[in-house]
């Protein structure tokens, strides 16, 4: 294990701790109807996302302990796997409302499009630490990190999961464009997809329907459809919130009104039941982990933590975000869960390993600049002497 | 393309400065700023939605989720005036969907309520595919069909609990008691001029649902308790109804009139005993009954009277004094020119063309003639406040809607002719109720008495709150003045016109009257209405009958001819109806309401002996249906109040099908013909009365209640869905 230069950053570790800690408590709430309907006890999927709870934290924990440097060799080979799990989930995965998402592996569900998100993170870090100045050519520099992506992206979005696909092209080109790739570059891939998205867009009804709904309510859910049902029960969901919430356990809108209350939706019973203050308290949660993950970024020791601080981070954050963003009807209705809160398969567990590697960049990082200027104003002497043996 | 190639390789190397500067946070802070405006975007619509809107929508949530289930309150019953119920409720069940719940279930659904009401399963799925979220399937559905449906089972289904109105008596007495519509709204007669007193209040209860509409009760929730209706109690009797719905039927049929209806009132008190109309009102089948049947016609139209009216111009030429009996008037040999202004006649004519005869003799042979001569000895002023003392021109003030003030034009508006046309029931239009009001008067020694149709109004535990009392109006005529009416109206019976009307052995008083129908603006040849209007025992007057036929064609058009025979059956009836006549000439005004009220005890599960001994201790009578020593049911049940003297009937543990006692199962008939309805019914002793036409979809009573052989069973009919054809 190298050495540990500074501790891990324990904001980000509480926050993602009290994350993992309120979903449990929101997602009972929120399945308990739920899970009545279908396995006839309140708990019946509370339980399923406890135990992924406990499988992220031991995740978190573990990843904590390993230097970030042991993935570098090992990103290529974990993507082409993912890419393979991809594929094979296309060919024998299980339907789950109309899509192929899901690989069953001994009875663990896998959702591998969630390996590869950060598969392909690991390996875009990895592309960037080495390739450095060479980004700059198309050919060998940009060519084969956008390969990667779309071969990531396209295997997701033929499942077909649009929100996801697109949520990892934008994942990607925020890598690339941090990475220093030329901005020419990354427009011009930008714009030679878009006309394949329209032709994905309009290839299925639904997606079509949920598209033209959002664009044709200026406000989306102003009004309900039948289009928009889901979104618009979110929306009441938050609204009968109000500033307070309606205390804990006391949601309305999980009563099987709105659909996937425990999924995708679940920010809207956090903010039915602990209202305003609630919701701005879990943005805040995420906006501190996107502020400390870039910190940790900037002062990562090498490129490659560098780049991976910042692929984990936007990763979670930009999740996070759309995820809010479309439960209040600011972006088009998509399959996003909130990452750590969201009930949600594997999802979770992936994401705390990247907490958890992202926590263990923290720990390599040099001193906090507050460390290093009380340290700066402190006598020279101590500079040199103790300031190794304070280490921990 | 070289060039493009070029400026690559040139902006390549001239880019490995900006390189190491991508190190630089500027990019890493570019995204940080979109990010960041993303949760700015966030927040503001979290404030949006969560504080400034938020009012708007916790009343769509709760809208959502809380649901105001009503607990309808019971509508008050409808009485006779012995007690008998003559409108009561039964519960029936009524199913709605939610066809968002019931989704991919419809088919089941469809299939199941195809299966029990014979319906094609399409008309169910029209109706599970709309886009609201409730649906009526079926209403009014009787609980035994109910159980057969099984609605719980049903996804989406609900079954709600629907009052309707049970008329015991069919059409007797239809348009007074009126009828209600499908939501149990009086809509005409009594239910709809008492319907706020017999509706009550509706009650609800909050009970929390789910998105699948699944509804739990929650003890926070407010809950208000319904106000049942209050009962209302007639003066009609329900035996004089049914005598007057049977003999009118019968005369309207021998004279083949288009229309007829009969009123009976009690002199001394002004209740109608009986208040019928033909064609009768079915109140099961209201949606079909054209507007004409539904009024109550005796007072809600008006019409000219004709020779009936001649009371008043009696009256007025006694009271004044100014005509005696046996003074002589010649009646110009039937045909008395009249002369008018600029040397125009009038023509009066009469149908006994007579000489010289006297006043009476002119009262008793209906002499228009006669009655114009006295007219103008008795003058305008003196002839129109006599008709105005009778009520004429003004409503009775009786309890039933849409009552009919008729017309009496003042003096000042008369024309030259119209004190004569006057005299004899012309230019004048009174309510049936208003002659039968003044006949009232003369039988009861010259005093008016307000009609009235209701005599009492009960709350829902039976307390009386409102009690109907006989109003005296005013004194019309001096005693003397009517002794002496009495007198000719038993004379029109004896040797006049009312020859029709008389029965040996009682004294009836009466006057004829046959008026030409006035249509769109003229009289109509050949279009009369014909009356008769009498009282009896004349000495001491129980009774005032008044029949109106319209339009009668067969075996006479005229009073005399066609009202005075039905008139006299009427009478007849009612006087040898075994004591009858006489219970009701004993039966003062005054006791009738002091028939206490009983509660019904539960005597079901105990042995026979001991039920009837505990009935009988209790004030109230026994009847037993069926065989055995145990009663399983009884009918009111326990807890119910009563009037004293009501029979309670227990239905023992032995009596299934065919039961003992002569009391018969009435089979299912739901979905038969009609005629294979009729064959079961005669084979089973019933009579059968049938509404509509097609299947049988519903009928009274009801299977598997008990009726005794003769019973008249009301198959409600509709056409056969072409699905079901092969069924039957």
């Amino acid at each position: 294990m190298a050495a540990q230069r500074n501790h891990i950053d324990r904001i980000i570790l509480f926050v993602v701790l009290f994350l993992m800690v309120a979903s449990t408590v929101v997602v009972y709430s929120a399945s308990s109807t739920w899970a009545l309907q279908k396995y006839g006890a309140t708990s019946g999927l509370v339980n399923k996302h406890i135990l992924k709870v406990l499988v992220g934290l031991a995740a978190i924990f573990v990843a904590m302990s390993i230097d970030y440097r042991y993935y570098k060799k090992l990103t290529k080979i974990a993507l082409a796997a993912c890419l393979v799990l991809l594929f094979f989930t296309l060919a024998v995965g299980g339907e789950v409302k109309g899509a192929a998402r899901w690989l069953s592996v001994g009875g663990f569900s896998l959702q591998p499009s969630e390996a590869a998100k950060f598969a392909l993170v690991f390996h875009l870090s990895a592309l960037l630490a080495a390739k450095g100045a060479k980004l700059n050519d198309f050919k060998t520099g940009f060519m084969p990190l956008i390969l990667w992506i779309g071969g990531v992206v396209l295997l997701v979005m033929l499942q077909p999961n649009f929100s996801t696909g697109a949520m990892i092209f934008v994942l990607g080109m925020v890598m690339v464009f941090v990475g220093g790739a030329r901005l020419k570059h990354i427009v011009l891939s930008i714009s030679a997809l878009i006309p394949a998205a329209l032709v994905y867009l309009v290839s299925a009804e639904y997606r079509m329907r949920r598209i033209l709904s959002f664009i044709g309510n200026g406000d989306s859910a102003a009004t309900p459809t039948k289009a928009n049902y889901q979104l618009w029960q979110g929306i009441i969901g938050f609204g009968n919130g109000g500033l307070f919430g309606v205390g804990m356990g006391a949601s309305k809108q999980r009563d099987l009104f709105l659909p996937e209350s425990y999924g995708d939706f679940v920010f809207s019973i956090v903010g039915e039941e602990y209202g305003f203050i609630g919701t701005i308290i879990f943005m805040a949660l995420f906006l501190t982990i996107l502020l400390r993950g870039f910190r940790i970024a900037k002062n990562a020791p090498d490129d490659f933590g560098r780049y991976l601080a910042i692929g984990i981070t936007s990763a979670i954050v930009i999740y996070a975000l759309g995820n809010a963003l479309v439960t209040l009807g600011l972006f088009p209705t998509t399959g996003l869960p909130m990452p750590f809160v969201s009930y949600g398969g594997s999802a979770i567990v992936f994401s705390s390993f990247a907490i958890g590697v992202l926590l263990n960049i923290s720990s390599q990082t040099d001193l906090h600049p507050r460390q290093a200027k009380e340290m700066a104003n402190a006598p020279p002497v101590i500079i040199n002497e103790p300031a190794v043996g304070k280490m921990y | 393309m070289a060039g493009f190639e070029e400026q690559e390789r040139a902006g390549a190397a001239g880019e490995v400065q900006r390189v190491q500067q991508s190190h630089s946070p500027g990019r890493l802070l570019t995204v940080k700023t979109l990010l960041l405006l993303g949760f700015l975007a966030a927040a503001l619509r979290l404030i949006q939605i969560q504080i400034l809107d938020s009012n708007k929508y916790q009343a769509i949530a709760r809208k959502q989720y809380e649901v105001r289930i009503l607990l309808p309150s019971t509508r008050g019953n409808i009485y006779d005036r012995q007690g008998s119920i003559l409108v009561s409720n039964s519960m029936f069940f009524s199913y709605a969907a939610d066809p968002k719940i019931v989704g991919d279930g419809a088919n089941a659904v469809a299939k199941r309520f195809s299966r029990v009401f014979g319906k094609p399963e399409q008309i169910y799925l029209q109706k599970l595919e709309s886009e609201k979220r409730f649906v009526w399937l079926e209403r009014h559905v009787n609980p035994e069909i109910a159980k057969r449906l099984q609605a719980n089972t049903l996804e989406g289904v609900a079954e709600l609990n629907e009052p309707k109105r049970l008329y015991h008596y069919d059409n007797i007495g239809g348009q007074v008691i009126g009828c209600t519509n499908t939501d149990n709204v009086g809509i005409s007669g009594i239910e709809f001029s008492r319907d706020a007193q017999l509706r009550g209040r509706d009650g609800f209860v909050v009970m929390q649902r789910d998105g699948m509409g699944r509804k739990r009760p929650s003890a926070d929730y407010p809950r208000q308790d319904p106000v049942h209706g209050h009962s209302i109690g007639l003066t009609i009797d329900v035996r004089y109804q049914s005598i007057v719905e049977d003999e009118l039927k019968k005369g309207v049929d021998r004279t083949t009139a288009i229309a007829g209806l009969a009123v009976i009132l009690n002199p001394s008190t002004g209740e109608v005993l009986a208040m019928s109309h033909y064609p009768s009102l079915n109140p099961y089948n209201v949606g079909q009954t054209d507007i004409q049947t539904l009024r109550a016609r005796a007072v809600s139209d008006m019409y000219e009277p004709g020779s009936v009216f001649k009371i008043v111009t009696a009256s007025a030429a006694l009271e004044n004094k100014l005509v005696e009996p046996t003074q002589m008037f010649f009646a110009e040999h039937g045909k008395y020119k009249v002369p008018l202004n600029r040397g125009k006649f009038r023509l009066i004519t009469d149908t006994h063309e007579s000489g010289n005869i006297t006043f009476q003799q002119g009262m008793e042979l209906s002499s228009n003639i006669v009655m114009a001569k006295v007219s103008d000895i008795i003058g305008a002023e003196r002839l129109y406040t006599q008709a105005r003392d009778f009520g004429f021109g003004m409503p009775t003030g009786i309890e039933l809607s849409g009552e009919a003030s008729g017309e009496l034009k003042k003096p000042v508006e008369w024309s030259g002719a119209t004190l004569n046309s006057i005299a004899y029931g012309y230019e004048i239009a009174a309510t049936p109720l208003q002659i039968a009001a003044a006949y009232c008067a003369v039988a009861n020694d010259g005093v008016l008495m307000k009609p009235y149709v209701i005599s009492k109004e009960m709350d829902e535990n039976g307390e009386i709150i409102h009690s109907g009392r006989p109003e005296k109006i005013r004194r019309v005529i001096s005693e003397e003045t009517a002794r002496t009416l009495k007198d000719f109206f038993i004379g029109v019976v004896e040797r006049g016109t009312g020859q029709l009307a008389r029965i040996p052995g009682i004294t009836i008083a009466g006057k004829t009257g046959t008026s030409r129908k006035f249509v769109d603006g003229k009289y109509e040849t050949g279009s009369y209405n014909a009356s008769f209007v009498g009282f009896f025992p004349a000495e001491k007057p129980e009774i005032v009958c008044l029949v109106i036929l319209e339009n009668p064609k067969t075996g006479g058009y005229t009073g005399a001819m066609a009202s005075a025979p039905i008139f006299k059956a009427i009478a007849q009836q009612i006087i040898n109806n075994n004591g009858l006549f006489s219970k009701t000439a004993i039966a003062k005004n005054d006791e009738k309401e002091d028939r206490p009220l009983a509660t019904v005890p539960n005597v079901s599960h105990i042995q026979r002996d001991i039920a009837e001994g505990i009935l009988e201790n209790s004030g109230l009578r026994v009847s037993v249906l069926g065989d055995g020593d145990i009663v399983y049911r009884q009918i009111p049940e326990a807890g119910k109040k009563v009037l004293r003297g009501e029979s309670v009937q227990l239905i023992l543990n032995q009596s299934n099908a065919a039961a003992v006692n002569g009391a018969i199962a009435v089979p299912d008939l739901r979905g038969m013909s009609v005629r294979r309805a009729i064959n079961r019914l005669t084979a089973e002793k019933l009579d059968v009365a049938v509404v509509g036409s097609g299947v049988v979809v519903h009928h009274y009573p009801w299977a598997n209640e008990f009726a005794a052989p003769g019973t008249k069973v009301t198959l409600i009919c509709e056409p056969r869905p072409l699905a079901s054809a092969q069924l039957y």
